[in-house]
């Protein structure tokens, strides 16, 4: 029995997290496996900004930082910008994994260049960062937003119509005038339209959220994690402090703190 | 029940082809799923020159060409070298994957800088030619040899005493001198060096083969595979000829 926290980088309440729960049923996971879906503490309210993304690193890294302790076996992280996976690295053995990296990594395994599809323009900044800071600029054939806000609690429910063609739209422009081989789903909130994107396009797309499931899991099963030499144990660890400033946060705002850790099983194999 | 064809790149009695198969038990494999090895038909003697790449190319290709027809979900090439891996996936729909490319990208998923380490020099051109396709040369740190022939019939068995610690010290050499924050295992063949290196290496150790049957089960569950734009089909396929470069041959 393997026990994964899956840490989700907003404050949501049961039904914000169960819809990220949701990500479990796209895939076939091991009978095995179970994941505990986790909302941080307090966190940024938007992301698109530094302002943001520092926020979400501190909220993330405190989310996750006693997993280990708590008798998990690995971590996931459910955001494509990676917010406080080294941190966490750097104070876990247990593998830790984020879609951003890993989505695009596991693209170039199907194909010679990806693209990415972002909510809407004031994402596309993150993205470029991280795709410079990965050393993968040559491998992405563009980022293209659909331009639709976000929301992070209620995803995509109820734009369907709206939003997935858009999404198609600008999936097929990525393909046919970038030369994308592989498409990225450039946020985990966008898995609803995964399966709707995937039957529609000519190359294959990535739904980030189910590939970190089954990456923890062959991870485990090679006795993989994350290398020691690249993400350095702190010489003075000061977690307590960093659980004191959560704590201080999320009673800000006590209508946003977080439920229980909820469980989800995969369903049984038919 | 999924079905994995494993291609073994060199024709091989039964004993050396399950010294192959023996890397299944280096990692814990889903329910569910099951792995078939077959040798090719025939093969160069080795992978040491272009001569070899060509003919190593079609025998992988020889080998799977036809593995949806016969019921297979996914194609595993046994070989870092990745031969026949982009032949194979322009004529099959199902998942093909070999271990070079794939092992190289999940290094950079457990850190920024990878070593690989080998058996000789002869080896070098191989990681070099993926390193160039990837794209990715500046990521590797080093490509280490122990200078050390290998068997790619008997792998490494009766030299445990010999090679392990040579390969223990060049992948030391690796992280200290050339700042390698993962190792891989340069070839499939080495897998019986795996557990060795990793109970004594204080960063992670990528076993190649082992790496693509959890990649294979993760692409059948999550319905990915290569893709059409990447690797197109031929306009005229040859099956046939591929058969009949095989059909005359006596193994």
């Amino acid at each position: 029995m393997a026990k994964i926290l899956v840490i989700v980088p907003f404050a949501l309440d049961a039904d914000g997290v169960a819809r990220r729960q949701s990500q479990l049923k796209a895939v076939k996971l091991d009978p095995s496996s179970e994941f505990h879906f986790r909302p941080v503490k307090a966190g940024p309210t938007s992301f698109m900004s530094p302002h943001d993304w520092t926020l979400m690193d501190l909220a993330i890294f405190e989310a996750g930082a006693e997993a280990q302790a708590e008798g998990y076996d690995a971590v996931c992280i459910d955001t494509m910008s990676d917010s406080g996976m080294a941190a966490l690295r750097s104070v876990l053995d247990i593998p830790v994994v984020s879609p951003g990296r890993a989505s695009m990594l596991f693209a170039l395994t199907l194909g010679s260049k990806f693209s990415v599809l972002a909510q809407w323009p004031p994402a596309i900044v993150r993205y470029k960062k991280a795709i410079a800071e990965y050393g993968l600029v040559q491998h992405c054939a563009s980022v293209r937003s659909f331009d639709i806000p976000p929301d992070f609690d209620a995803l995509l429910d109820g734009k369907q119509e709206s939003a997935f063609p858009k999404m198609l739209e600008v999936c097929l422009r990525c393909v046919e005038e970038d030369g994308a081989d592989v498409i990225c789903l450039g946020s985990t909130t966008m898995h609803q339209a995964a399966a709707w994107l995937a039957e529609r396009l000519p190359v294959p797309l990535i739904n980030p959220g189910p590939l970190t499931y089954k990456l923890v899991e062959a991870l485990l099963a090679l006795k993989l994690t994350h290398s020691r030499a690249c993400y350095p144990k702190p010489q003075v660890p000061k977690l307590p402090m960093l659980h004191a400033m959560l704590d201080a946060a999320a009673a800000l705002s006590p209508a946003m703190r977080p439920s229980v850790v909820a469980v989800n099983k995969p369903p049984p194999e038919k | 029940m999924a079905r994995v064809l494993v291609v073994v790149p060199f024709p091989m009695s039964e004993d050396n082809r399950r010294a192959r198969e023996a890397q299944l038990g280096g990692v814990q494999l889903g329910p569910g799923i099951e792995f078939h090895f077959r040798p090719v038909r025939a093969a160069p003697a080795n992978y040491t020159s272009e001569h070899d790449s060509v003919l190593a190319d079609v025998s992988i290709l020889d080998a799977c060409k036809r593995a949806q027809d016969e019921g297979y979900d996914a194609v595993c090439i046994d070989t870092m070298s990745d031969s026949g891996l982009a032949a194979a996936r322009s004529v099959l729909d199902i998942p093909v994957i070999g271990p070079g490319r794939a092992s190289m990208l999940a290094a950079l998923m457990l850190g920024e800088r990878f070593s690989i380490l080998i058996m000789w020099e002869r080896w070098r051109h191989l990681y070099r030619k993926t390193l160039a396709e990837l794209d990715l040369g500046r990521r590797c740190a080093s490509i280490r040899s122990i200078g050390v022939q290998p068997d790619n019939q008997s792998l490494l068995a009766g030299k445990e005493e010999d090679v392990f610690p040579r390969l223990l010290d060049a992948a030391r050499t690796c992280i200290e001198r050339d700042g390698a924050e993962v190792i891989l295992l340069g070839s499939t063949t080495m897998h019986q060096a795996h557990g060795y290196l990793a109970a004594r290496l204080p960063v992670p150790v990528i076993n190649p083969g082992p790496l693509t049957y959890k990649l294979a089960e993760a692409a059948l569950a999550l319905g990915l595979k290569h893709s059409r734009k990447a690797f197109p089909k031929p306009l005229a396929p040859r099956l046939d000829v591929i058969d009949a470069f095989f059909d005359g041959l006596k193994s």
